[in-house]
């Protein structure tokens, strides 16, 4: 995120024109798009080539962590103070269901959370954001407003602004 | 909602955000009042031993347990609406879930309360927790008490993360709609959320996730809060039928406290009623019909299979409930649960505000009675009659109980003031987006 920023960035007003601009980006080579808007749209998400993210991954892997976990310490557990309960066996798997269950639960959703944040950051880190007083200034992307960041070169500047403005841009701001 | 917009859903948020008036902090100081009375009767309980709480031999689980068995259910609600109508894509839950996630988190914070307070030396709670103590001595696994213990802790854990993890876009549009100190404390809530597509994709897949794993989680909290009372032999409490009864049972009083909750602070705020629509408490309101037929249905099988089992013993309790002493709570609990809610079949009544809201105080009066019907009535007709007892209420429990209600509504009522008490992105989501298309 602290990288130098040279590129253009837009805002819309309209799903359909700021999806339009997607698109012909994309098409034109600019493959490396931040978008920004209100809530997640579906639109976007196809508009940008319906990009998949790899949280599930680390949820399966926390739930077999939690379960493997619990696992171990109830038989650990049961085994280390041999506690007779009305005839049951010293290590017994029914009993343990309850418990098992609920750990692979914490875990992953732990998993999930950390994951979520991690992949977020990495994410975010690849992609550069302008660093103007302008673009500081505006906080209307968590209000009303949907709006696209395209790094690009000094050489591609003014291709970039020309499609931005064939799709009815509110306000295209170029950073160099 | 033809009227609301991106924006306007915004300002509504902001609005009821704004500094409290005279009517929350008069509020508030009753709610103190009912806080600070029940801490001083649990100081007294601390202080004078379990002898101030209507504890007795044979009947070792009374109010508290009670009490916490009917704050586990209210906070089912919740999760149900939050995470389950979330993966059937439910339309009247967008409105609604913020609220009801912030309910279920309150309401497992304060039954987590009542374990403690049932225990009487609460500085000795954690011997409940498996760690290697001095003694080298392990809990034991084989008792649902301990399950238990895994299930609340793990429920807490997961509503709590749940409803941050919700809270994150919307502290965001605080941030940005706010300035100087109040922008500061949002901007570090919000984690520096801004909306992107990399931060879009991550968060609804994880969200997504968090509500499939939590979905199980409302069966099964509630099936192992079951279990501590079906697991034993007690006469009424060792029944098959308890963990879907225990879960029907809790969704019904969780969707109940909802409109308890909603239908004033809808009130309160003018523009949430367009937001929070008639037609979405009226889908609460057939929740509640339908949950109450399968409490009233399994109230019944109790009774039908105390007499074809041909058990005694359990005969001589399915008596004791609605002829014996303690008869006064079962009909209320009868008249609460199984009754109360049967005007909802009218639609003219289920779409009334008044009428919604008694109908609510109802249910949750009778599933507090169902819990200590189950609780108290089995322990006071066990096998033996020269064991039988009965239960009298103290003062002590009455304000702790009391204070329980205290300690819950100052959480929610801290909340409407300091967070967004509707979710701003799914309400987004939900609208038709601004297009160009449908302005020309």
């Amino acid at each position: 995120m602290s990288k130098q920023f040279s590129g253009v960035w837009a805002t819309y007003e309209y799903l359909d024109d700021f999806c339009g601009a997607i698109r012909e980006l994309r098409e034109s080579g600019f493959q490396r798009l931040t978008t920004l808007s209100p809530c997640p749209r579906h639109e976007i998400d196809h508009a940008l080539g319906d990009p998949q993210s790899r949280v599930p991954f680390f949820t399966l892997a926390g739930m077999f962590v939690g379960f493997s976990l619990a696992l171990t310490l109830m038989i650990f557990m049961s085994l280390d103070w041999i506690l007779p309960v009305s005839g049951k066996p010293v290590v017994s798997y029914p009993i343990m269901g309850p418990v098992l269950f609920e750990l692979s639960v914490l875990v992953a959703v732990w998993f999930t959370l950390i994951s979520m944040v991690g992949l977020i950051l990495r994410d975010l880190s690849k992609h550069p954001f302008p660093k103007g007083k302008v673009w500081k200034a505006y906080t209307r992307f968590t209000r009303d407003r949907f709006g696209v960041i395209v790094p690009c070169t000094q050489h591609d500047l003014e291709k970039v602004e020309s499609i931005l403005n064939k799709f009815q841009a509110e306000e295209v701001n170029r950073e160099a | 909602m033809s009227n609301v917009t991106y924006a306007s859903i915004n300002d509504d948020i902001l609005h009821s955000m704004k500094p409290p008036g005279k009517s929350w902090f008069a509020s508030m100081a009753i709610i103190l009042v009912m806080l600070g009375m029940g801490i001083f009767a649990f100081g007294y309980q601390i202080r004078h031993g379990m002898e101030g709480s209507g504890i007795n031999n044979p009947i070792g689980w009374g109010v508290y347990i009670t009490n916490f068995v009917f704050w586990v259910g209210i906070g089912h609600a919740g999760t149900l609406i939050s995470a389950v109508l979330y993966l059937v894509r439910a339309p009247f839950r967008t409105s609604i879930y913020r609220a009801s996630e912030a309910m279920t988190v309150f309401a497992v914070m304060t039954a987590a309360l009542f374990p403690l307070i049932h225990i009487g030396r609460v500085w000795n709670f954690y011997w409940l927790i498996p760690y290697p103590n001095q003694r080298l001595l392990w809990v034991n696994f084989k008792s649902p008490l301990l399950w238990d213990v895994f299930a609340v802790n793990t429920y807490m854990s997961v509503s709590i993360l749940f409803f941050l993890v919700g809270l994150v876009p919307d502290f965001a549009v605080v941030r940005d709609e706010s300035k100087g100190l109040k922008k500061l404390f949002y901007g570090i809530a919000s984690l520096g959320f801004k909306g992107t597509n990399h931060e879009w994709k991550h968060y609804m897949r994880a969200y997504l996730l968090f509500a499939a794993i939590a979905t199980p989680l409302v069966f099964s909290v509630h099936s192992i809060v079951s279990w501590d009372f079906a697991m034993s032999s007690i006469p009424g409490w060792h029944t098959t039928i308890f963990p879907p009864y225990f879960v029907a049972g809790a969704i019904f009083s969780g969707c109940a406290m909802v409109l308890t909750l909603l239908l004033p602070l809808r009130a309160i705020f003018p523009g949430f009623k367009d937001i929070i629509k008639i037609k979405d408490m009226e889908a609460m309101a057939k929740m509640i019909l339908f949950t109450g037929f399968i409490v009233t249905y399994a109230y019944s099988i109790e009774f039908f299979i105390a007499w074809y089992s041909g058990a005694r013993y359990e005969r001589a309790l399915f008596w004791f409930r609605p002829f014996g002493e303690l008869k006064f709570f079962f009909f209320l609990m009868i008249f609460c649960n199984c009754i109360s809610p049967l005007p909802l079949w009218s639609k003219k009544l289920r779409t009334n505000v008044p009428a919604l809201f008694i109908v609510s105080i109802f249910i949750n009066i009778g599933m507090w009675m169902e819990r200590f019907n189950i609780v108290v009535t089995s322990l006071a007709h066990d096998f033996d009659p020269y064991a039988w007892g009965t239960y009298t209420f103290e003062w002590v429990e009455m304000w702790i109980t009391i204070g329980s209600f205290g300690w819950f509504f100052m959480w929610f009522f801290i909340f409407v003031k300091i967070m967004p008490s509707l979710a701003a992105a799914e309400l987004k989501e939900a609208l038709n987006p601004p297009m160009r298309s449908a302005h020309e």
